[in-house]
């Protein structure tokens, strides 16, 4: 789940990590998420990195802090949570898929198709 | 509150200069990976912090005492290294139950656990143990005395690969459950940086960095692109290392602050990230050229 491999910091893993969990629903609102010391533990790492990962969610006001009780997830917190990833992940990945499609002359209604396709599959494999 | 405190250290062994001009602070309860090339310093200056060696001149400070012969500090510092020396006629067990007299937070339930887990036996002689069981032995050592500050030098040498995964587990757990200053010399910065807050990375026996460990990760980037571009791109940047990669193409490894990334991009230059360990490697590196030039 943690990959060391330096792609992306320890801390920014975390943090998405837990954003993940929000969102499969596995932390509710103004439910407590698991305090730097837990995923130190779970994941084997310094707990002031695990520190810096559940930071960079309350800066996003994907959590809120309750002094000396943890941190909790925030109203918002799906929203602010798919806003992000929409504007930022999916569209980088998207990004990558068209400079892709430019260096191997990959047409607008073939990349389309092809986009189709993979999201039928998804839909078969649920089922 | 700073464990330790340095300030102009130096130490000379004969006519070499091991550690020059070194100031650094470490703070209480962290964790700190010393790293540096070998002959960089690292022993000699963790052997000084245990007051094992008195420095030639500067200042050096733990628990704001100066350590060389100090009974403060060597109560509260143990240095974990594959050389320690026990008593050759005491047996495994026996050296476990006199270090219980020595360190007042010994912990003898996690010593006899390990001990166990580790499968060895009571009876057998420190001496006859081999490279990685010594190694293995020490480690449980240096965990059980729970010391203020315990200091591991280069502490999974002859370590199978398992052992030193369960090594650095152990090492993260106990001190989540009992928070202690820790420093620890490796060559494995890959393999141990997880665990680490704070780097501090030695060349030639003087401070090259001393930063939390994340901002080592984003320190420098990789540029890969052809020759002119890249070359071009990096005349007034901060270089680390540039490398041809066939006909054509350079990657090199720059500063990243301050660095327009998305303007590469849009030159067509790809932009990759640099592990710690190499950044390290390319911060420090003094071997003229490459090994490859040797055989020119």
């Amino acid at each position: 789940m943690i990959h060391s491999d330096g792609t992306k910091p320890i801390y920014v893993q975390i943090a998405e990590w837990l954003e993940t969990e929000i969102l499969n629903g596995h932390f509710k609102v103004d439910e407590k998420v698991y305090s730097q010391y837990k995923l130190a533990e779970m994941f084997t790492i310094n707990p002031a990195t695990a520190a810096k990962g559940l930071n960079i969610l309350a800066d996003e006001k994907i959590l809120y802090t309750r002094r000396g009780l943890g941190k909790f997830v925030t109203n918002e917190a799906k929203e602010i949570i798919t806003d992000k990833r929409k504007n930022q992940k999916l569209k980088g990945l998207l990004d990558e898929v068209a400079l892709e499609a430019e260096q191997l002359h990959v047409r607008e209604e073939e990349l389309f198709s092809m986009l189709k396709e993979s999201m039928e599959k998804r839909k078969g494999d649920a089922k | 509150m700073n464990v330790i405190t340095c300030e102009g250290l130096k130490k000379n062994q004969r006519k070499v200069r091991a550690l020059s001009d070194l100031s650094f602070t470490i703070k209480e309860n962290t964790i700190t990976g010393l790293i540096g090339r070998n002959g960089a310093g690292k022993t000699t200056l963790l052997k000084i912090l245990a007051g094992f060696w008195r420095e030639s001149s500067g200042e050096v400070k733990v628990f704001n005492q100066h350590p060389f012969n100090n009974l403060y500090v060597s109560a509260n510092t143990i240095y974990v290294d594959d050389q320690m020396s026990f008593p050759a006629s005491l047996t495994l067990t026996e050296i476990l139950q006199e270090a219980e007299v020595f360190y007042e937070n010994w912990n003898g339930k996690l010593a006899k656990r390990l001990f166990d887990y580790f499968s060895f036996h009571p009876e057998q002689q420190h001496e006859n143990l081999s490279k990685g069981k010594k190694s293995t032995f020490n480690m449980i050592v240096g965990l059980a005395s729970r010391c203020a500050l315990t200091i591991y030098d280069e502490p999974t040498t002859g370590m199978d690969a398992a052992v030193r995964k369960d090594f650095y587990r152990a090492l993260l757990r106990d001190y989540l459950e009992y928070p202690r200053t820790i420093i620890i010399s490796s060559h494995h910065l890959d393999e141990v940086e997880d665990l680490l807050e704070d780097v501090l990375l030695l060349q030639d026996g003087s401070k090259c960095l001393h930063l939390p460990i994340d901002e080592l990760k984003d320190y420098a980037v990789g540029l890969t692109g052809r020759t002119e571009m890249v070359r071009q791109w990096i005349a007034n940047k901060e270089v680390f290392h540039t490398n041809n990669i066939g006909a054509g193409t350079t990657y090199a490894v720059v500063k990243k602050e301050g660095i327009p990334l998305d303007n590469a991009r849009q030159l067509g230059m790809e932009t990759t990230s640099v592990t710690s360990s190499d950044i390290c490697v390319y911060l420090t590196d003094q071997t003229k050229g490459g090994i490859d030039d040797v055989f020119k």
